[in-house]
């Protein structure tokens, strides 16, 4: 038994006011942050401490110091809970808790030779605005993004959905640092097994300190070995919400402005909240483009490196002419061509990333321009490459979700080198082996690939196509939603025939 | 053994992917060779063989569901059990597994002669095989699940080739048909023996069918797998006999590539070469869920792990391959692989069927 835990069990108090103060000083950490200040009142002393930067010191005058020291009463715990007008006051007689509390953003009060200490919490944490979100744009549509309060995204999810159905789960995920975690969902219509594999995953957890969702996303995946990310995770509220309305859960972390959407299907990466906002011949189009963008960026470039080192049967004759021309003078073999070339685009977006703005934009300038050129003119590559590499990176960004945007470029250098190695039969190779492996991935337990497989028509209407809103009367049913209507189909005909 | 197998919830599918793996099974390798196979025997009466075969196989499949709707929910191996006990069962699983290994080569080899002779002279069988079964290996590693998912996904994203033959249908000859029922009868049953070996796959019925989630409705799906292969092999066949002169078409062992190569379009000149390589799609279907069948009917007899039976059958396949490298060898081979199948697919249902009955008769006293 070590002395410490002998001393909890004693009774701190009462003391008096130097021996309290020495008390407290050693216990608390940065002793010289704290400060204690004595007042008196009516021949007792009243000690107020509490440590600067974690309060509000405005608060603290006027709520706490003004009435104090109006009071007419005698000085006594029970007379201070009375008169101090906050409701938040606790008595607390350990020296411990005292130390916790304060390092919480609490005020301290002490009566001398009382038993209790009162304590208030007048915390103050430092907080950004509300702002739109950076990292997902969008230009039609609420703006607003999370922050990195979890208190004000809470305030703000609720103020977005204000029904008795949301349910936020707390979790405290972390071993030195316990941060609060929620799990958000609504109560009768999401999955009840889906929410279960959640709490259960993040109580199950095993971490030292979480510093991002991204982190938490790291740990609870289904398959930790696969690129593909298997969770959406978005900044903006608006997704949250649609997601949470469709009946998904959404995970989100104290110190975090992203939250977490589960269970999430390749083609969720490819969906933008403004496709709902838009007229749905346009949003369907706008669909169709990043589809083909996605297609685009995995095979424009290994199908060059096919045609150029295998198969030049491939190439129309005209075009042949063309090529062969620009590559006459290009020493290296289409492999290395190609994957110098796209080396120099990873190079950029990974500079452009990384720079200031302002610096950013004229890297970006100088070396998407005068690299590109110069390579040509200089012989290291073909301008058709130049054209179908830049081509292959501006669809990589059609993506909406910037991480499912870097897994098709990353993926695109294995097929380029299966391409290179056994020509159009390698890149089949490549290619059925990536289906395979998203047929065998899954997201919160649920396939990756719905609806496409397991097959589930009713939900191609919002995974691939979107016809207009008024088709969509069922929730996404792959995920096996309690509730399966979104609004009742026959009714809401009906009125618009009244209303007609 | 056990006769009645119990399979968990997680591992059952819907009898609506009945209809992909009966396709998937049947399409494969051999449709590309069939027009030139029954037109030898049967003439330009070819698509009379066809339907014959068809007709002949619906007939199988009802048989071969009869004999599985007497059980609970067994498969063949369970069915065998009952009838001829443990030991017997055990033998015929094993000759099973080596027709599949066996069927599984003759498939590999002849697409891995096509690739050779066509897209890449210069490569090697040995590596052609090793990132074949690769496929298969990494769909078997995934369970029944990625297996049904595998087979329907690549059956939906290898459909669109059969947009390709437009061309083909527009610059047919319809006089090459005529006049119909030219051949003898005997001719006509004997294009019916020689389509057999590309007709073959609808016996994973019997070992898949515990699988199936709503077993009541599964007829429906199966037939009409069949259905659909027998169509997509007579369209291949007689568009081959339409497009192709008599001469041309003895002459042509893969007629129906000679037909996809008349299609060009402004990006891609030669699409045949998309479509070799595209019909790893249509193949492969065929070995991933052969491959399961060898891991499933291992593990049911010998009680092997997946590991274990796949890898085996791999290297043995591996070490094969290379030896088939010539045209003739994986003739006889697949002239084999077809003489076994008519006894084990084609005729042993039928010797099944009256056990069954007297069996049942038995019981009921």
């Amino acid at each position: 038994m070590r002395p410490v835990k002998k001393r909890a069990n004693q009774a701190d108090l009462p003391l008096s006011m130097d021996e309290f103060e020495n008390k407290l000083e050693t216990e608390v950490l940065n002793s010289q942050d704290l400060s204690f200040t004595v007042y008196k009142q009516e021949n007792k002393q009243v000690a107020v401490f509490y440590i600067p930067y974690l309060v509000d010191s405005t608060k603290i005058e006027q709520q706490v110091l003004n009435n104090l020291l109006d009071m007419q009463t005698e000085c006594t715990a029970d007379s201070i809970l009375s008169e101090i007008p906050l409701s938040s006051g606790e008595q607390v007689s350990s020296i411990r808790t005292i130390r916790n509390k304060l390092t919480e953003g609490y005020v301290g009060l002490y009566v001398e030779q009382e038993n209790q200490v009162i304590m208030y919490e007048l915390g103050k944490t430092e907080k950004r605005a509300l702002e739109k979100a950076e990292t997902e744009s969008v230009v039609v549509g609420p703006l607003i993004a999370f922050t990195e309060s979890l208190e004000s995204n809470l305030n703000i999810i609720n103020w977005r959905m204000n029904t008795p159905d949301l349910a936020m789960e707390k979790v405290e995920v972390g071993k030195r640092n316990p941060k609060e975690t929620r799990i958000i969902y609504l109560k009768s219509v999401a999955n009840e097994t889906d929410v279960n594999t959640m709490r259960q995953r993040l109580s199950d957890l095993e971490i030292d300190m979480v510093e991002d969702i991204h982190i938490i996303k790291q740990y609870i995946l289904d398959s930790s070995t696969s690129i593909f990310a298997q969770f959406v995770s978005s900044e903006l509220v608006d997704r949250s919400m649609y997601a949470i309305k469709s009946g998904k859960i959404i995970v989100m972390v104290e110190d975090s402005p992203f939250a977490l959407i589960a269970p999430s299907t390749l083609f969720s990466f490819f969906e933008s909240t403004e496709d709902r906002y838009f007229h749905w011949t346009l949003s369907m189009f706008v669909r169709f483009l990043r589809f083909l963008a996605a297609f685009v960026t995995l095979l424009l470039t290994p199908m060059y490196v096919v045609a150029t080192t295998y198969h030049y049967e491939l190439v129309p004759s005209q075009l042949l002419v063309s090529l062969g021309e620009s590559r006459s003078v290009v020493p290296f073999p289409p492999l290395i061509e190609v994957f110098l070339i796209e080396l120099v685009i990873e190079l950029l977006r990974e500079a452009g990333a990384r720079l200031p703005t302002k610096v950013g934009q004229t890297i970006g300038i100088v070396g998407g321009v005068v690299v590109g050129t110069a390579a040509v003119q200089a012989g290291i590559s073909s301008n058709i490459l130049i054209i179908l590499v830049t081509m292959s990176a501006l669809a990589s960004y059609a993506t909406p979700s910037y991480v499912m945007g870097n897994t098709i470029r990353f993926v695109r250098f294995p097929l380029f080198f299966l391409a290179g190695f056994y020509g159009i039969i390698g890149l089949m190779f490549g290619i059925c082996l990536l289906v395979i492996h998203l047929v065998r991935l899954e997201s919160l337990g649920r396939p990756y690939l719905a609806p496409l497989y397991p097959l589930r028509l009713a939900d191609f209407n919002k995974a691939f196509y979107r016809l207009p809103e008024q088709t969509k009367y069922k929730r996404f049913l792959s995920y096996r939603p309690k509730d399966k209507q979104l609004f009742n189909k026959e009714r809401a005909a009906k009125r618009r025939d009244i209303d007609e | 053994m056990k006769i009645n197998v119990q399979i968990p919830k997680g591992e059952q599918f819907r009898s609506f992917y009945m209809f992909f793996i009966i396709a998937s099974m049947q399409l494969g390798v051999g449709l590309i060779g069939i027009p030139r196979i029954v037109f030898m025997e049967a003439g330009h009466d070819a698509w009379i063989s066809i339907l014959i075969a068809y007709l002949y196989i619906a007939l199988l499949l009802f048989v071969m569901l009869y004999i599985l709707r007497q059980y609970e929910n067994a498969d063949i191996l369970g069915v065998q059990a009952d009838l001829f006990g443990s030991f017997i069962s055990k033998v015929l699983g094993t000759v099973y597994i080596l027709y599949f290994i066996f069927y599984i080569l003759s498939t590999l080899v002849t697409y891995i002669e096509i690739i050779m002779v066509f897209v890449l002279p210069d490569s090697n069988a040995f590596v052609l095989g090793c990132m074949l079964l690769i496929i298969a290996i990494y769909t078997v590693f995934g369970g029944l699940k990625a297996v049904v998912g595998v087979t329907f996904l690549f059956f939906m994203f290898s459909t669109w080739l059969f947009v390709l033959l437009i061309q083909p249908i527009r610059q047919m000859d319809f006089l090459n048909f005529l006049p119909v029922m030219d051949k003898e009868i005997i001719d006509i049953l004997r294009g019916t023996i020689a389509a057999s070996y590309t007709f073959t796959g609808f016996e994973i019925l019997f070992f898949i069918y515990p699988f199936v989630a709503n077993k009541e409705k599964i007829g429906k799906p199966v037939f009409l797998g069949l259905s659909y292969f027998t169509f997509v092999a007579l369209l291949a066949t007689n568009i081959a006999i339409g497009f192709l002169s008599p001469a041309q078409l003895e002459r042509r062992i893969w007629a129906v590539l000679n037909l996809f190569k008349i299609q060009t379009s402004p990006i891609i000149e030669r699409l045949d070469y998309v479509v070799i390589a595209e019909w790893m799609m249509v193949a492969m279907p065929k070995v991933i869920l052969l491959m399961w069948c060898i891991s499933y009917i291992a593990k049911r007899i010998y009680n092997l792990s997946r590991e274990t039976s796949v890898y085996t059958s791999a290297s043995i396949l591996l070490i094969l391959i290379p030896f088939f490298n010539e045209h003739f060898i994986i003739q006889r081979l697949i002239d084999n692989v077809s003489r076994v199948s008519y006894g084990i697919v084609y005729i042993y249902p039928f010797l099944l069927l009256p056990l069954v009955l007297l069996k049942k008769k038995t019981r009921k006293k």
